[in-house]
């Protein structure tokens, strides 16, 4: 189900919605996306729990997107600190491969 | 296993062969620890390949002698591919995750490419919606080390 967070333009997305709800036009509008695929994104986002739409009181015919309360942090912190911690075992790695004998 | 995955990747001037050697043999001299990575609250330990080769064993030994087997080797390929499991001291009994790094020749360097996998088995309960902000400052640290490895690559 997390491979939502796979794509780098999903990543976006979730940023986003982190800011604020926002409508699928207005995420496609920011990255730049077809609003075909702008609408698979979504449904990859919500299929994997950290997205949900609803209508705003004021006008049942507008969908927005929000973040799913809590249902990525502590995933994503996970993801980011692995990424940190590879990046800076990587860069060691290098430095002794070709510095060393 | 969904495709969730971290990856990291980076060009090191030697061999495919020569790569893989100094990873699997040398990862107790180029593995360092980092104060804010920290894969246990000892430290990371003198991490090796125990025994190296298939069937093996990725282990560390703390200072005070203790020893944490991180993961078992699933693939042992030298100079193409390397497979182990990654269970930290921290982790809770159900969450396991894979590391994999693949060696593959480009000119006359190597990239080196690691994916770590498995965060499905990460549990998301108990996540304060607070906690987003905490993760977007995490996100920028991992931005600034991807800046780091870029520019130490454009030295070499």
């Amino acid at each position: 189900m997390l491979g939502a967070l796979a794509d780098p333009k999903r990543r976006r997305a979730i940023e986003l919605l982190g800011e604020r709800p926002r409508s699928a036009g207005e995420l496609a509008g920011a990255l730049g996306l077809a609003p075909p695929a702008m609408s698979r994104h979504l449904r990859t986002l919500k299929q994997g729990g950290l997205v949900e739409d609803g209508h705003p009181a004021f006008d049942a015919r507008v969908r927005i997107y929000r973040l799913k309360d809590g249902a990525t942090a502590e995933l994503k912190q996970w993801l980011a600190e692995t990424e940190a911690l590879w990046s800076h075992q990587l860069a060691s790695f290098k430095a002794h491969v070709e510095g060393g004998p | 296993m969904s495709g969730a995955a971290v990856i990291v990747a980076l060009r090191v001037a030697a061999t495919p062969d020569a790569a893989f050697t100094v990873f699997t043999r040398d990862i107790g001299t180029w593995w360092r620890s980092h104060p804010l990575f920290q894969l246990s609250r000892r430290g990371d330990g003198a991490l090796r390949f125990d025994p190296a080769g298939p069937g093996g064993r990725l282990v560390t030994r703390f200072d005070d002698g203790e020893e944490w087997e991180i993961g078992a080797v699933r693939h042992w390929l030298p100079g193409e591919r390397l497979a182990f499991a990654w269970r930290l001291p921290s982790f809770r009994d159900d969450q396991t995750t894979e590391v994999d790094v693949r060696f593959e020749a480009v000119g006359g360097e190597t990239r080196v490419t690691v994916e770590h996998r498995g965060w499905e088995t990460i549990p998301q309960k108990h996540v304060a919606r607070h906690g987003f902000e905490l993760m977007l400052f995490q996100r920028r640290l991992g931005e600034f080390w991807r800046g780091l490895l870029k520019g130490m690559s454009g030295v070499v």
